[in-house]
């Protein structure tokens, strides 16, 4: 089957910096793709670049397909069969709920009658029903969010564009779009987000690109990439000069950290025998996880964009 | 295929009007507030100067002075209202309020958007404001006739001229407070040297032919002519100037006002 985003050797630069650097990458139909870096990586950019909202350096190698069409002709078609979160609400704080809504429905050219049925249908798919009255300015931060995705699928979008959807917002309110996302993937929408959170990326994403300066670092199934990428467990030692035993010799020492020591070990008993000959310092033994990869990939330190 | 990529989205005029109906929407939420003061302002004009000053002018150009300075307010105000929102508003929802961004991720284009602002803050406020003036000018007798009634289409035109000059230089600007030089050294003087308040042609002859370049010297004497009711054909060069001036800052607006629209 063919992709519904195929994108081949993309690139942008602005006056003196490439913020992408000829990255390639496929996302199927009905997936969640997520696209993983620090700030500055470029995740924005890429993401504008195909909706059109920003365009990519003019090179013979490249070429973008989102559902057929290219962006740099094509942008309506693309918008109209997309819907796009951006990082910052900017919802009409002037309108209510239903306003906001109704003149997004203008946008993409729905009839009055049909763009209340629909508005109805999914203030009750975000859990905002009661709010159809309320100032924008009366909601809270995960309300606003719920409403820009609502607003985002007014159009039955083929695919869903977001970009931190769940950033500064409350466990509750993650759980819940997490859910509505994963509901919107079954009913066949893919999806395309980026997220700082590994936990959101391993929860709903089906694959994932780690970049970081606008380069690939790696990509595929979140599960696939922590076995085949990093070791499974890891010790925490919060003592960076500490004498660990020379006979055990399994194990990855990351010291790239101020006053950490980590420890990774595919060996759980060679991790809890090292513990045993910790003499009270300050440590945690715990299975690693996609940000123990995101930081062996992207580095633990920060770079000057971030 | 083609038939249902019709409504996929909306035609390019629906999506010009659209944007002017968002902003209009926004406008008219706060209805007292807004559309208030544009009928106290001529009043506070009239009473201040006109009263005032109009006591010691017998006549000018065949009226009385309140006369010849409500003709030409019925062009200054819309020319303020283009102007403040195109350059406050427009930098606001820019980069304050993030307005297009949502506006441009729906299946709207940069000139789309571009040419909405000026619907809504030229064509539409621009007409609004001169007609409340109008509505001011009738009730206190000022003018009887049929002519004047067309005056708030002057609006409109004032409207499309400004707005589109003050997005032009929307596009330049990187920090709201730079609009200061705009409006005290550009809009100010020309609001004194365009024959609102007084004749230009007894100015000395740098002033009148800086008046005469400039472009609200033209619109005044096109509404003041209407509301005079004498009609000639050098109001044809008056026109034909305010139309190219539209045009070619539609133009530029749109072409550096994209740019920074899409990165």
């Amino acid at each position: 089957m063919k992709p519904i985003l195929q994108i081949k050797n993309i690139s942008k630069t602005y006056d003196h910096f490439q913020a992408v650097k000829n990255l390639s990458f496929d996302v199927p139909e009905a997936v969640c793709f997520g696209l993983l870096g620090p700030n500055g990586a470029g995740k924005t950019t890429l993401m504008k670049m195909i909706y059109g909202k920003c365009k990519r350096d003019c090179l013979p190698e490249t070429s973008v397909q989102v559902l057929g069409y290219d962006p740099a002709f094509h942008s309506f078609e693309i918008k109209a069969l997309s819907g796009i979160v951006p990082q910052e609400d900017n919802l009409d704080t002037e309108l209510n709920v239903l306003q906001n809504l109704m003149i997004y429905s203008k946008f993409y050219n729905i009839p009055k009658k049909e763009a209340l049925q629909r508005i109805n249908e999914l203030l009750h798919f975000m859990e905002l029903e009661d709010r159809k009255k309320s100032k924008i300015r009366s909601l809270s931060g995960g309300m606003k969010r719920r409403l820009t995705i609502a607003r985002s699928l007014l159009n039955r979008p083929k695919i869903l564009i977001l970009d931190e959807p769940t950033t500064g917002l409350d466990p509750q309110v993650r759980h819940l779009i997490w859910n509505k996302l994963r509901e919107l993937k079954r009913q066949g929408v893919t999806i395309l987000l980026t997220t700082h959170y590994m936990e959101e990326a391993y929860q709903i994403c089906d694959e994932i690109l780690i970049m970081d300066k606008g380069e690939k670092i790696v990509q595929g199934n979140p599960e696939e990439l922590l076995k085949n990428n990093i070791e499974k467990f890891v010790l925490e030692i919060f003592d960076k000069n500490i004498q660990l035993p020379s006979e055990a010799n399994d194990f990855r020492l990351d010291t790239t950290q101020k006053d950490m020591l980590y420890v990774y070990s595919s060996s759980f008993e060679t991790l809890q025998k090292l513990e045993t000959s910790l003499k009270g310092q300050k440590h945690y033994l715990r299975q690693s996880n996609l940000e123990d990869l995101f930081l062996k990939a992207t580095g633990r330190t920060l770079n000057e964009s971030q | 295929m083609k038939a249902s990529k019709n409504l996929l989205y909306p035609s390019v005029f629906k999506r010009i009007l659209f944007v002017a109906y968002r902003h209009f929407r926004v406008y008219s939420r706060h209805f007292i507030s807004n559309a208030l003061p544009p009928f106290f302002e001529p009043l506070i004009f009239l009473v201040g100067i006109g009263l005032g000053v109009g006591k010691y002018i017998a006549s000018l150009q065949g009226g009385t002075y309140i006369e010849f300075l409500a003709s030409g307010l019925i062009v200054s105000s819309a020319m303020f209202t283009a102007s403040f929102e195109c350059t406050y508003g427009t930098f606001i929802r820019l980069e304050f309020d993030k307005v297009y961004d949502g506006i441009l991720s729906a299946p709207i284009s940069p000139a789309n958007l571009i040419l909405g602002e000026i619907l809504w803050a030229g064509a539409m406020k621009g007409f609004f404001f001169s007609f409340a003036v109008l509505v001011i000018l009738l009730s206190f007798g000022i003018f009887n006739h049929f002519l004047v009634l067309l005056t708030p289409f002057i609006g409109s035109l004032t409207g499309l001229l400004f707005s589109s000059f003050a997005l032009f230089i929307t596009s330049f600007v990187k920090n709201i407070n730079y609009y200061n030089f705009f409006f005290t050294g550009f809009l100010s003087p020309m609001f004194f040297l365009s024959g609102i308040f007084f004749p230009i042609k007894d100015l000395p002859f740098g002033l009148v032919i800086l008046s005469d370049i400039m472009p609200l010297s033209h619109l005044v004497r096109l509404a003041r002519s209407l509301c005079f009711q004498d009609i000639n054909y050098f109001l044809w060069t008056d026109l034909f100037y305010v139309l190219g001036f539209i045009l070619l800052f539609t133009i530029l607006a749109i072409r550096n006002l994209s740019k920074r629209l899409i990165d």
